[in-house]
């Protein structure tokens, strides 16, 4: 089983799906997401920090949180969590500051153990399903044919702080 | 100008067959007769997936009468390829940096079993 696995668009066109598998009990795994202590050690791409204001973890919480990217630049994020049931799901919204607009796609991560016998590892899928076709023209139009890729990876912090939803 | 749309070329790009034909055109521009010919299909049935790909922005056709060559739109797939990249960046990145704390944490737990672990706060997590 490859460590790391590509996103696969073929499965569902709505939706953008990743699979990653930890050496890792689930119940573990699931805590990385179920405290912002955790959170913020591991979330974002290379280079980039994360501050936290504030986490309310549970259905219908707010995480509030700041992204440094490596170029300096500060990204308000804020995510609403739908759907929390521990260990094996957690579904959220990802808005950013309050000018920002929202609705982009929702984010499910599914949680499976797969340790067998030994429970020590798990399969984690993130999924982004996007609710309408309008939606997902948006996001490209905005956060895709943009300029050169050097200048979207610096927007991508604030690309994924509007990915999500209404 | 086709107007480029991540839906329409997802969808495009949802069908082997029409995957197939654009890897053929990656080679260069090929007339639809020329296409057909390793698929068991009609040519309606080819010209359909065409289409399918036009609108999508995926391909070209040229206006010549006659053979009407298909050639590939490298620009839809960049812009795919661009948005992809950035979130597949935020997907492996961060779950590479995940995978490196899990081991921390395992570490830390296997050295100190009773500490406070993340099981813990898990719990105190869904009282909530």
């Amino acid at each position: 089983m490859p460590e790391k696995t590509s996103l696969d668009l073929d499965s569902d066109p709505r939706s953008i799906i990743g699979i990653r598998e930890f050496d890792a009990p689930r119940e573990l795994v699931f805590s990385c997401w179920a405290d912002a202590k955790h959170h913020t050690q591991w979330w974002g791409p290379n280079g980039f920090t994360t501050t936290t204001s504030s986490f309310d973890f549970r259905q219908g919480g707010i995480w509030r949180f700041v992204m440094h990217g490596p170029d300096g630049r500060d990204y308000q994020n804020r995510i609403t969590f739908d759907e929390i049931v521990p260990p094996q799901r957690i579904v959220y919204r990802h808005g950013g500051g309050a000018d920002v607009e929202p609705v982009r796609f929702t984010q499910i991560v599914l949680f499976e153990d797969i340790g067998g016998d030994l429970g020590g590892r798990t399969r984690l899928t993130w999924r982004a399903d996007f609710p309408t076709a309008a939606e997902r023209d948006r996001v490209i139009k905005e956060y895709g044919a943009d300029k050169g890729v050097v200048e979207c990876m610096a927007r991508f912090a604030e690309f994924v702080a509007s990915q999500a939803s209404r | 100008m086709v107007q480029l749309s991540l839906d329409a070329t997802f969808s495009a790009l949802a069908d082997p067959t029409r995957r197939a034909i654009l890897a053929r055109l990656a080679l260069g521009e090929t007339s639809v007769t020329d296409l057909a010919k390793p698929f068991a299909m009609s040519m309606p049935a080819v010209s359909k997936h065409l289409k399918v790909l036009e609108r999508a922005g995926l391909i070209t056709r040229g206006r010549e009468a006659q053979w009407r060559p298909c050639r590939i739109e490298p620009q839809a797939l960049k812009v795919i390829d661009d948005w992809l990249g950035d979130y597949r960046r935020f997907f492996d990145e961060s779950f590479d940096r995940l995978d490196a704390y899990l081991k921390t944490l395992q570490a830390k737990e296997a050295a100190a079993p009773n500490k406070d672990t993340p099981h813990k706060d898990s719990d105190d997590a869904r009282k909530n």
